[in-house]
């Protein structure tokens, strides 16, 4: 039994003012977390179980005193220190109701007013939309407050969210639209997929570029919180998509700093895909920066630059795949670096870096960039010979690899593929022996 | 490997909306219409859609229909591009859809699409190529694809194809297996495949399948039932679903079946949930299962219901 019939909508109101309260005494919450009653009392050192919240205080006489008791978090519910928040699961369900009635109060409260100020006189609407936030009871706090905790309860309650931005899109002060962000932040450090917190995010940055002075910075931080959150949570597709969206705000530097940064993380990651992607998203945007077509000149003025850093991804890759057996994403990698590195340097093809081939020091030949695949590729093959899993991937990989890149290269470039692996009984052959249960794709392929 | 248990996945579906009242189901009653189309259209794929009340279920959808003409997941909610389709397919399921103001659903929809073809989720702006399908399956069901600049939305749709062969949800994000369904499915309503690479995006799709024969959603993924439907409608869609392994992909869905109690998880041996349970099933259907009824890979409604609705036969 949570608590008793009656009074029951009195208690959750009360537990919600409790709520709302630590969340307005504490702004730098950086945790929440939801756990069990009896771990809730371990960490309070109490004993009580209940969370009848009129219990407590019920010896006080004095209104004053009661008040103030009321606001005493329950410590069978609560439990708060060094900014971090846990709320007993038990009390989910009661706080969760009254937050939302709360909330829907507010809106509609907030909902009218607006109608009423926008109607008779625009004056006073600016005069209220002017008034800060933090003055108590004003309908926009009330909404600001109430869905604050439904959205810590329930975080993809998607009408809060726009409630919250609905209040704010009629207020331009900056220090407002950092607090979403906190807000967002903390979200995601306990639901890191949540669509709607990342969402938030987008439409505050995209509402203060512009007017924010320190673009740069608030770009850089996002990054970095993408990187704490795929932490927690690998290949998080809504957290990557986030840190690839930033990359239109980044100028080039940024871009290289953020290359580097990333190549740390992936060297511990290297399943992540969406890390890769972000690195393939970030090059692809520098070549797209250096090689605008109307600036020839621009352009071949960065090509040796450009090829220093797709040579040194392929060979930082091909440590990597030699390193860790049979990782999948590695081998997506470079079929990208491949594909983009026949296109633009290989010197006899029509493209962007035509003018590249007066550059000294830069190797356009197809012939010699095969060879040194088709050497990765017999060197993986020898790792079949382990009794592990990890080596039957990883020469299924590289075959498959091989047949990516001959699909690349121009049957003018006069390579013959099935020459090179005739000794293996050519690339198909292999491929079904490989892995069996792809027949009928590699059938497709090589048809 | 056993047999689709269609009975106890019906009595799942029929249980699932009595419960309402605990936490878990409080925190998505924000998604219930999608919950709603998952669930009906389970139903009928497996023939048992006359077992609930229709009449109520309409007048319920109507009840999350905002002024805008867009609906919302649940009444008193914001209305959202997500839960329209959801909206409208369920009517189009139950042949309803002329309780609705047709036009003002469509211009609702409509009016997300931006300048550069893209559609946003809702008024605050979000772009997504989940949207841009939603927004072209809807227009296509309520016949009125000529609200929008098609071309455009072809175009922005384009945008987002990668080098690999698949799409992400905007320009450059990453392919994901339910973008490119979203993303070949916007192509095909609008008669434009010709902008795929069948054969590279075929392979990528290909390459999802694992060896217990389920389907990921993206390298290094584990695989989920979910995706028998993202990668196996898509396949169908550009027509290279010959390349995969059908008979273990069907047995991986099977394997995932809660045989005691109905419904099927993402994985063996997990919770089951309704939107699995519509994903395996309509996996299933696709894999042309005895005894489900066809989907359309692209409206993902059951092939009789489209042809009622968008052909008239």
């Amino acid at each position: 039994m949570i608590m008793g019939e009656a009074g029951s909508q009195e208690n959750s109101s009360r537990l919600l003012m409790q709520l709302e309260h630590i969340l307005g005494s504490d702004p730098l919450i950086d945790e929440v977390g939801f756990i069990h009653p009896t771990q809730l009392m371990a960490l309070n050192g109490g004993s009580t179980g209940s969370l009848d919240v009129s219990a407590h205080g019920s010896q006080h006489s004095s209104d004053h005193v009661v008040e103030t008791d009321i606001l005493q978090p329950n410590s069978s519910v609560f439990w708060i220190k060094d900014h971090k928040l846990a709320i007993s699961t038990q009390a989910l369900l009661p706080l969760h109701n009254a937050a939302k009635h709360a909330f829907t109060t507010a809106l509609r409260q907030y909902k009218m007013l607006h109608n009423i100020c926008t109607k008779t006189d625009r004056l006073v609407d600016e005069t209220v939309s002017n008034r800060t936030l933090a003055s108590e009871n004003l309908p926009e706090s009330e909404v600001m407050k109430h869905s604050k905790s439904l959205l810590l309860l329930s975080c993809d309650f998607g009408s809060a969210w726009n409630a919250r931005k609905l209040v704010l899109s009629k207020n331009q002060q900056l220090s407002l639209f950092m607090d979403e962000l906190l807000l967002s932040a903390l979200i995601l450090s306990y639901s890191p997929k949540s669509d709607f917190a990342w969402t938030h995010r987008r439409w505050v940055i995209k509402t203060i570029s512009g007017k924010c002075p320190n673009m740069q910075e608030i770009v850089e931080k996002e990054s970095k919180l993408v990187e704490n959150i795929a932490e927690k949570l690998k290949m998080n597709y809504r957290a990557w998509c986030h840190r690839c969206w930033l990359i239109p705000y980044m100028a080039k530097e940024q871009m290289l700093s953020e290359l580097t940064k990333s190549k740390q993380w992936a060297e511990l990651h290297v399943a992540d895909n969406s890390c890769f992607h972000y690195r393939r998203k970030l090059m692809l945007r520098i070549i797209e920066d250096s090689c605008s077509r109307q600036l020839p000149e621009f352009c071949f003025n960065h090509v040796p630059d450009l090829y220093q850093m797709w040579k040194e991804e392929l060979d930082w890759d091909e440590t990597l795949i030699r390193r860790f057996i049979g990782r999948e994403a590695l081998w997506v990698h470079r079929r990208f670096l491949s594909q983009c590195w026949i296109k633009h340097f290989v010197s006899d093809l029509q493209g962007a870096f035509c003018h590249s081939k007066n550059h000294p020091g830069i190797s356009h030949d197809v012939h010699s960039f095969m060879y040194n695949e088709m050497q990765l590729f017999h060197a993986c093959l020898t790792v079949l010979d382990d009794e592990f899993e990890d080596g039957q991937a990883q020469a299924t990989l590289a075959a498959a690899y091989i047949l990516w890149v001959s699909k690349q290269i121009p049957q003018s470039q006069g390579i013959k593929l099935e020459d090179m692996l005739r000794e293996l009984g050519g690339l198909k052959t292999l491929l079904n022996k490989l892995c069996p249960f792809r027949a009928q794709l590699w059938d497709g392929l090589m048809s | 490997m056993g047999e689709l248990e269609m009975e106890k996945h019906v009595r799942y579906i029929l249980t699932i909306e009595k419960k309402k009242d605990d936490f878990v189901s409080l925190v998505i009653e924000h998604l219930r219409i999608n919950g709603a189309y998952w669930g009906l259209t389970t139903l009928d794929l497996l023939g048992k859609i006359e077992t609930i009340d229709q009449d109520e279920v309409v007048s319920w959808v109507m009840k999350c229909q905002d002024e805008s003409g867009g609906f919302a997941g649940n009444i008193g909610h914001d209305p959202h591009i997500l839960y329209t389709l959801s909206a409208v397919q369920i009517l189009a399921l139950l042949d309803k859809l002329d309780v609705l103001d047709i036009d003002k659903v469509s211009n609702y929809v409509a009016g997300l699409q931006n300048e550069d073809g893209s559609f946003s989720g809702d008024i605050w702006g979000e772009v997504d190529t989940r949207f841009s399908y939603i927004a072209i399956c809807c227009l296509s069901i309520l016949r009125r694809l000529e609200k929008i600049n098609v071309e455009k939305a072809v175009d922005f749709v384009v945008r987002c194809k990668n080098l690999d062969g698949g799409f992400g949800s905007t320009p450059g994000g990453e392919s994901h297996a339910g973008q490119i369904f979203c993303c070949v499915g916007a192509l095909a309503l609008t008669g434009s495949l010709h902008h795929i690479d069948r054969d590279l995006l075929g392979w990528w799709l290909c390459e999802r399948q694992v060896k217990s024969g389920g389907l990921n959603g993206r390298p290094e993924k584990l695989p989920d039932v979910c995706y028998s439907w993202w990668v196996l409608s898509s396949l169908v869609m550009i027509d290279r679903v010959h390349w995969i392994d059908k008979e273990k992909l069907a047995r991986f869905i099977l394997d995932c079946q809660d045989k005691e109690n109905g419904g099927i998880s993402d994985r063996p041996d997990d919770a089951v949930d309704v939107f699995h349970t519509y994903f395996g099933v309509a996996g299933l259907s696709l894999l042309e299962y005895p005894g489900v009824k066809a989907i359309d890979p692209a409206y993902a409604l059951p092939v009789d219901v489209v042809n009622k609705i968008i052909f008239k036969k």
